[in-house]
């Protein structure tokens, strides 16, 4: 059946799903302040009051500092705090912020982000990361190919297309936040660079729980060979990035940001900064791994389509489920295509209901 | 003091114009035969480059019939603003205008709907003949004016892209291959023949047009790079399909050797001044 | 620009991968989203969402992108032509012009139609008008697109509304259905608004919901009779359906299996509003439904109009039709090239003349040409930063944009591939005719 043609349906009642969703998204590390898009749910159930509205008072306590998502009214009774979005409330020791539940990635030091290229200035990039600002990449931030240590010159500022170029996709860490907001980028590290090999998509702008979070790995590497039908040990590398932007791409042996963790030092990164970070050829990739790459991404769109968050644990289920549930509807010819009715019975299955 | 609350008759007589009794009707055109063209390129000094077109009038006795004439320049390529963003390709821009006098009710200076419906065709044609990534960072303006009236939509997009074609090559634009526009349609005589298919259809010559069809070619390559049907079929016949699309491609094919031979003498009148 | 190139910006190696993957002989085209090639996103549809109007339309994909159709009619006086003599007498010959043009006033968005439909319909009109049924204009429609983000007379969105007008008027039959009298006709105002910003070119989408409004549509019943002032019916249940169809049951009956022999015989098979469909081919492959990123490594689009025709005995034409027991009658009614934004990606760099990336003959991945020339290359490109946009031979694995046309094959390939029996048309039909009419 080409077309698929459903009849509207109402809302599904809000869900409460503390009790159920307990179960298996309690297995991360709870990292500070990691309520982002993620899991509401989580706080929810200990504290029911968190939710704030814009407006609504949350404490006129003088010992408070406020945060993020709050403001105060200026006048006589200054240590009222009032909350200024709609979100859950995060006290971090005496620090009030209100964590919005659906909004813009708001960049954070660390964070590992796949951006891509939308302007190229004399002396840097302007990088689209999902955020409210464009984020910048200096080109004193990155890789000289080879790996030379110099200052950069004019002749690299010449070429400076030769490194990026409109349109094309990298990943990075956000190295430094100006006042307003706005990230600056860095991919001094093999980890980071040009992504080829593979596809991209965006889940950001998802509310309802879904889309990724913050977690202890953002980059990990997918074994495909457990699905019978693919020959070799091909893998696939994925990359959530923290803004909501995921590159699934082959995996290639030392190259990406999956591959070491405790990758090489800045001593030995003359010999070894990969010798492709700036290419733009892709690599002759097998029919296997680019029917994978598919299945992988059809599971992420999935997860999102049906508020379920998006991290190394819920992917690496997720495609193992599919990879059984092609694998029991081997007959029927389109076991790859993961969107609605599949796509409901997979996420059906993830969280166990 | 003269009168300048009305508008006067002219001083002095006036001699009433006497119209020639025009010459006897044409031969019919043949059913295989495109009208004939006339192209001419560089009319234009101040353009970098630019073409004429004219069609061959089969009736040039009937009242209000006159030929399709179409005029093109090409502007460019040169360097985009400032403030655009980069582009690694040549930037296309197309403008299609009918004259103001050019159709029997008077249009207007801006362009209206059909005119831009045409220009997005006129610039799909020309988008898959020039190669674009030779000029980075650069644009182009393309401005076809259709001069005299008469004639429907296809074959005056058909003339803008032969027309076009032209004026890109007297501009010195790399291209693929010289595009160039053809028509095709099935008439019907009346209701009880069955419809033929005719090349290069001239509208007031057939009673009804079925369907019609214009097609962007690059006879070289053998690729079509704008195609635009309309009308309706008997059933879901491919093969009457087919076979417009073939005409239409015939049609193509000898306007595109009118551009050819009239580049080859612009060249040949450039090498004897040098 | 057309609308069909906006905001794309994707890397070449993103395309390199798109296009390589979507063009895969062996076990077909590998889709990013995994549908197999015919098969369109899945789309949530009603109908009669507007109270206001004659009949509406919503349909939504699940990425968000919604449209909306709205149809309103009002009654309007059919001017009488001042040539009406001439359009009589003369009508074979000088038809172009008399009795259409006086008929232009300001309708904007209609005037190219009449120009078109000048050699189109109307002649059909007049050639089959024994009545003054057939005196009809093509200017009884008015249909609007409204795209979030773009401007009304942006040539994209003219292109989008002249495509979805001509698939409307191509056959002429749809403005037949809007005569009352002598004097009076009914002017249909079609306004199409797509509430979220494109997310891919609209093009199907804005025809599925014009198709399902226009066959929700009902115009109120006709009580007067003959020349007079037209009076209605105010019962709104008694008003009829524009698409007049078999009773409810037994469409619903109809719904997945072919038509009841007993339901053909009763009614005539009711005719369908056109839809157009939006086909790409990369390589060899024949794509239905592209998303975005699809569209921008497709080497040829075309968006292909069909309708679903009554063999009616008013087309002269049609009498050649071997009445088949096939389900469906279709029609092509026009087809029209659609720039395919690939033409203005960016493209890739080859390794071996890539400055940023030398030493890549070492690496994993041996260029399949040129690596022998690559050390002097290199050193040229180094040098020259523009040389890179020179001409390159194809290699595998990088990107380079499309040039030239379509095969002529190729186009008709996929024309064919909606029409034929079993086709594609016919199966989004089938599709369509299970939206539950309000």
């Amino acid at each position: 059946m080409p077309i698929t043609i459903l009849q509207p349906s109402l809302a599904p009642p809000a869900k409460l799903r503390d009790a159920d969703s307990d179960s298996d998204s309690e297995g991360g590390a709870d990292l500070e302040g990691d309520i982002a898009m993620g899991r509401p749910a989580k706080r929810a159930r200990t504290q029911d009051s968190s939710i704030m509205t814009p407006g609504e008072i949350i404490t006129d306590d003088p010992q408070w500092m406020r945060g993020h998502g709050t403001y105060v009214i200026p006048g006589a009774s200054s240590n009222t705090i009032l909350s200024s979005v709609a979100g859950t409330l995060a006290k971090t020791n005496k620090l009030l912020s209100v964590r919005p539940l659906r909004a813009r990635y708001t960049p954070e030091i660390g964070d590992l982000v796949v951006g891509r290229i939308v302007e190229v200035q004399a002396k840097r990039w302007r990088v689209d990361v999902g955020g409210t600002l464009l984020a910048q990449l200096p080109l004193s931030a990155i890789n000289l190919p080879g790996g030379i240590q110099r200052r950069r010159t004019e002749t690299d500022e010449l070429q400076i297309r030769t490194f990026f170029s409109e349109g094309e996709l990298l990943v990075a860490e956000v190295q430094q936040l100006y006042n307003d907001g706005a990230a600056v980028l860095h991919t001094r590290s093999l980890k980071y660079g040009k992504l080829r090999n593979g596809v991209f998509m965006s889940v950001t702008g998802t509310g309802g729980g879904g889309g990724v979070v913050r977690a202890r790995r953002q980059a990990f590497t997918l074994d495909i060979s457990g699905t019978d039908e693919v020959s070799g040990s091909e893998k696939i590398d994925v990359l959530l990035g923290v803004n909501g932007y995921i590159w699934i791409s082959k995996h290639i042996e030392g190259e990406g940001a999956a591959a070491e963790t405790s990758g090489p030092g800045i001593t030995r990164i003359e010999e070894s900064v990969g010798l492709n970070v700036y290419s733009s050829q892709n690599d002759i990739i097998p029919v296997d791994t680019m029917r994978e790459i598919a299945r992988v991404r059809g599971v992420v769109t999935a997860l999102v389509e049906n508020g379920l968050r998006v991290d190394e644990e819920m992917v690496t289920k997720g495609y193992a489920e599919a990879v059984e549930m092609a694998k029991e509807e081997r007959d029927s010819a389109d076991t790859l295509w993961l969107g609605g009715e599949r796509g409901k019975r997979l996420a059906n299955a993830l969280v166990g209901r | 003091m003269a009168d300048r609350r009305r508008i006067n008759g002219p001083v002095g007589a006036t001699t009433p114009p006497i119209f020639d009794k025009p010459a006897g009707p044409a031969a019919a055109k043949t059913r295989d035969a495109i009208r004939k063209i006339f192209l001419k390129t560089g009319i234009t000094p101040s353009a970098s480059g630019s073409a004429y077109l004219e069609l061959e009038n089969p009736n040039p006795q009937r009242p209000g019939n006159t030929s399709l004439k179409l005029s093109c320049t090409v502007h460019g390529p040169r360097s985009l603003p400032r403030s655009a963003p980069f582009s690694p390709h040549i930037i296309l821009t197309t403008h299609v205008k009918y004259a103001p006098f050019a159709t029997r009710q008077r249009r207007g200076y801006l362009r209206d709907s059909s005119e831009r419906d045409l220009g997005v065709h006129l610039e799909t044609a020309l988008r898959g003949a020039i190669i674009a990534d030779r000029w980075p960072k650069s644009g182009v303006d393309i401005i076809s004016q259709k001069d005299d009236e008469g004639w429907d939509m296809m074959n005056v997009l058909s003339g803008c892209i032969t027309v076009a074609s032209a004026a890109i090559a007297d501009a010195g634009i790399d291209c693929v291959d010289t595009v160039a526009g053809g028509v095709a349609a099935l008439v019907c005589k009346d209701d009880k023949t069955a419809p033929t298919i005719v090349m290069d259809p001239v509208v007031a010559e057939h009673d009804s047009i079925l369907a019609a069809c214009c097609v962007a070619y690059l006879p070289t390559r053998d690729e079509i790079t704008n195609m635009w049907f309309k009308g309706r079929l008997p059933g879901a016949d491919m093969m009457v399909y087919d076979k417009l699309m073939e005409k239409s491609l015939v049609a193509c094919r000898c306007a595109n050797r009118v551009i050819v031979q009239e580049l080859n003498e612009t060249v040949k009148k450039g090498q004897g001044i040098s | 620009m057309s609308s069909t190139s906006q905001h794309l910006l994707l890397s070449p190696a993103e395309l390199a991968y798109l296009h390589g993957s979507l063009s895969l002989i062996t076990p077909g085209p590998i889709r990013p989203d995994g549908r197999s090639p015919t098969q369109f996103r899945p789309l949530t549809a009603e109908t009669g969402i507007l109270p206001g109007t004659n009949g509406s339309a919503r349909i939504c994909f699940a990425d968000g992108t919604e449209a909306v159709v709205g149809v309103k009619a009002e009654v309007e006086k059919t001017p009488v032509p001042p040539y009406e003599f001439v359009a009589s007498t003369e009508g074979r010959k000088g038809h172009s012009s008399a009795p259409k043009k006086s008929s232009r006033k300001s309708k904007k968005t209609t005037t190219e139609d009449e120009e078109i439909s000048m050699d189109v319909d109307e002649d059909d009109e007049e050639a089959a008008g024994v009545n003054e049924k057939a005196r009809v204009s093509p200017d009884w429609v008015e249909l609007s697109v409204e795209i979030p983000g773009l401007r009304d007379d942006d040539s994209g969105t003219v292109f989008l509304t002249s495509m979805l007008t001509e698939a409307l008027l191509a056959d002429g039959e749809f403005v037949k259905k809007l005569w009352i009298n002598r004097r009076f006709h009914w002017k249909l105002y079609l306004d199409i608004i797509l509430i979220s910003p494109p997310l891919s070119y609209p093009l199907p989408l804005l025809s599925l919901t014009t198709h399902l409004a226009l066959l929700a549509t009902r115009l109120p019943r006709l009580k007067s009779e003959a020349d007079e002032d037209p009076m209605f019916d105010d019962d709104w249940a008694a008003a009829t359906f524009l698409y007049p169809r078999q009773d409810t049951t037994s469409a619903k009956a109809s719904n997945k299996s072919p038509k009841q022999p007993s339901a053909a015989a009763a009614a005539a098979p009711a005719s369908r509003p056109p839809i157009t469909l939006l086909v790409m081919a990369v390589g060899d492959n024949i794509i239905f439904d592209p998303s975005k990123e699809e569209l921008a490594v497709a080497d040829s689009a075309v968006a292909v109009s069909v309708a679903e025709g009554p063999s009616s005995e008013t087309e002269p034409e049609s009498e050649s039709i071997p009445a088949t027991s096939t389900k469906r009658n279709l029609h092509l009614l026009s087809v029209r090239t659609i720039d395919p934004p690939s033409r203005l990606t960016p493209p890739g760099v080859p390794n071996s003349v890539n400055a940023a990336a030398w030493g890549t003959m070492t690496a994993a991945t041996p260029t399949t040409t040129t690596a022998a020339t690559a050390p002097a290359n290199e050193s040229g490109a180094a040098k020259h930063p523009d040389a890179r946009v020179t001409e390159t031979e194809d290699v595998v694995g990088v990107w380079k944009a499309p040039r030239g046309g379509a095969k002529f094959g190729m186009l008709g390939a996929m024309v064919a591939k909606v029409l034929e029996r079993g086709g594609v048309a016919e199966e989004v039909l089938d599709g369509l005719e299970g939206v539950d009419l309000t």
